[in-house]
């Protein structure tokens, strides 16, 4: 239990860099810690206490295995999470970079020139 | 011919594949591969549709993996209805992009990602999984940032960042909700989450609801959570606008959210009542915003975020009449919207702005587009020979029949909105006459997909003639009312 609650905390830390942070490298550090915690989340859904590695082999028993192997699910569907988390990242920061250049700033308040 | 059902997926991976390597310095090459890749998969689309709509819902399991393990992927009635229309203005839109996009540099890129951003949309049409759905999301969406941002100007890059913020937090929210399905009933297949979430109680229910449905709803920019649209669709290049507010917030945003009210949580009737605020929010403040908007290409931003909200208030009202209107006015929009878009492209193709206090007098100057653009505004207005009338007529029929008279009065009142901004841009944009009217039309193909789009904007209505009704759109709503494809997915193994 105190994993998944360290595990609401790290997304509300996340969450804060987003909504209270005016510079944009921290509002995609926070979108980072964000994502992170997401995938915690589903890791840990699948984990087992002493668990081992999902591979039934031939010196084990069926219901040893069923027992004791965590489930390689949510592993697989973290690392597609892990690569799209990777390509928002990528092109955030390379937008940074570009908004820089235009706008002499990193300050999401002063990036303004759209409105109504 | 259920191997097909990954090729019009597959067509534009390999598609965008093969541009970016062999072609990516010349972009005429380039633009005909995407031309004739997206009209295979089109062709492709089409040909499957017939086969559902005749035959009823094609099956495919990925790799051969039988159920229950196997992925499944599974094209109903609904869904192909999505995956024609998506194809058929895409493949439009990819035409008329061979000349507008002439002005950008890097063209062959742009084609590369418009490709890959038809692929996840058409990924989210067929997966039946709803971590699919939420990969494919993830592919069409970080593809229509980097296009947004495309042009590379101060106010495109600002309005990327707004939209791709906007649109993490949304996935943020959708795998939060994924992963707690997964944690609570130990399945991603949206037909066997129906039968698992019979187990869970109704806190559980509402609190997975409410993150996918607040996700989803982010995508389709419904209010309030619409900041991102009038920036990203006023800001794209236009034929990107043009499937973003045309197809893309439909099949990312309103496609799911009827997949989530309609089949995920059957059991779970009441969320429909939020999607009927959030419609009447969306319609009324997208009406009323649009009104005063001097940048046309953001008018018709604002006019996206209304018309979506009839859609969510007729999947909110529910029932045939409501079920039958939204997917009425997913067609005529969809054609009527992305008919705007591009014809405000052309006109800032020749013109150079789409400010509405520099342009006069394009009735002279402009005549055919003017006649396009026109029939295109009269569509969403909703004029009566135009598909846009009925969805609306029906819509409000099913909430005065639902008893929801306030909502049905609201409907109306933002109908005679929506006519009032388009006639106000009639007035100044293409009525006032300049002194010396000096003829320069858009070139022939900018053109052609314009007539194509403006014609099926008169003819949509036809989906409501009884005998053509029965084929169509009858069994998209019968998807949406009752739970056929369950016994499709799960079969005899339940």
């Amino acid at each position: 239990m105190i994993l998944y609650i360290l595990i609401a905390l790290m997304f509300f830390i996340g969450l804060y860099g987003m909504i209270a942070k005016k510079n944009i490298i921290k509002i995609i550090i926070g979108m980072n810690i964000v994502g992170y915690a997401s995938n915690l989340l589903f890791v840990l859904l699948g984990y087992k206490w002493d668990g081992i590695a999902p591979i039934l082999t031939e010196d084990m028993s069926f219901a040893y295995f069923l027992e004791k192997a965590v489930d390689p699910l949510p592993q697989a569907l973290v690392l597609t999470s892990i690569v799209i988390d990777l390509a928002f990242v990528a092109f955030l920061a390379a937008l940074a970079i570009r908004l820089f250049e235009k706008y002499g700033t990193f300050d999401i308040d002063k990036i303004r020139r759209l409105k109504g | 011919m259920n191997h097909l059902i990954t090729l019009t997926m597959a067509i534009y991976l390999g598609g965008a594949f093969l541009i970016s390597l062999l072609w990516r310095e010349n972009e005429t090459v380039a633009g005909a591969a995407a031309i004739s890749f997206v009209a295979l998969s089109a062709i492709t689309s089409v040909l499957l549709g017939i086969e559902v709509f005749t035959n009823g819902s094609i099956l495919y399991f990925a790799g051969g993996w039988e159920r229950p393990l196997g992925i499944a992927l599974m094209l109903d009635p609904l869904s192909a209805l999505f995956l024609i229309m998506t194809n058929v203005i895409a493949l439009l839109v990819t035409i008329y992009s061979a000349v507008y996009m002439k002005k950008y540099t890097w063209t062959p890129y742009f084609y590369v990602l418009f490709l890959i951003m038809l692929a996840g949309m058409n990924g989210i049409l067929i997966s039946m999984d709803i971590f699919n759905i939420y990969v494919f999301l993830e592919v069409a969406s970080v593809a229509s940032f980097m296009l947004v941002a495309f042009g590379l100007r101060a106010e495109e890059l600002e309005a990327a960042i707004k939209y791709t913020v906007m649109s993490f937090i949304a996935t943020t929210m959708i795998l939060f909700a994924i992963a707690l399905i997964y944690g609570f009933t130990g399945t991603l297949n949206i037909a066997r989450f129906m039968d698992a979430s019979a187990g869970l109680t109704p806190v559980h229910l509402w609190f997975l609801a409410g993150l996918l449905l607040a996700g989803f709803a982010l995508k389709a920019a419904l209010v309030p959570f619409h900041s991102w649209l009038p920036d990203a669709h006023s800001m794209a290049p236009a034929p990107v606008s043009a499937v973003l507010s045309g197809m893309f917030v439909k099949v990312a945003g309103l496609y799911v959210i009827i997949r989530v009210t309609a089949n995920i949580f059957t059991n779970l009737p009441q969320i429909r009542i939020l999607l009927l605020l959030f419609g009447a929010l969306s319609m009324v403040f997208g009406g009323l915003m649009a009104y005063g908007q001097k940048n046309i290409k953001r008018l018709y931003a604002y006019s996206t975020i209304s018309q979506i909200g009839y859609c969510a208030v007729g999947l909110g009202i529910g029932g045939y009449l409501g079920s039958l209107g939204v997917l009425m006015h997913f067609v005529a929009h969809a054609f009527s919207k992305a008919l705007l878009f591009l014809n405000i492209g052309a006109v800032e193709y020749v013109r150079g702005t789409v400010e509405s206090d520099d342009l006069k007098g394009l009735n002279d100057t402009m005549p055919v587009t003017t006649l396009f653009g026109s029939t295109g505004m009269l569509g969403i207005a909703g004029v009566p020979p135009m598909g846009n009338f009925w969805s609306k007529l029906i819509i409000i029929i099913a909430a005065v029949k639902a008893g929801y008279t306030g909502i049905a009065v609201l409907c109306i009142v933002v109908a005679v909105i929506t006519l009032g901004y388009f006639l106000k841009l009639q007035r100044t944009v293409y009525c006032n006459l300049t002194e010396s009217p000096v003829k320069k039309e858009a070139p022939k193909t900018l053109l052609v997909p314009m007539g194509i789009l403006a014609f099926m904007v008169f003819v949509s209505g036809v989906l409501l003639v009884p005998g053509i009704r029965e084929h169509t759109l009858d069994k998209a709503v019968a998807v949406m009312e009752n739970f056929s494809y369950v016994d499709i997915t799960i079969g005899d193994n339940r």
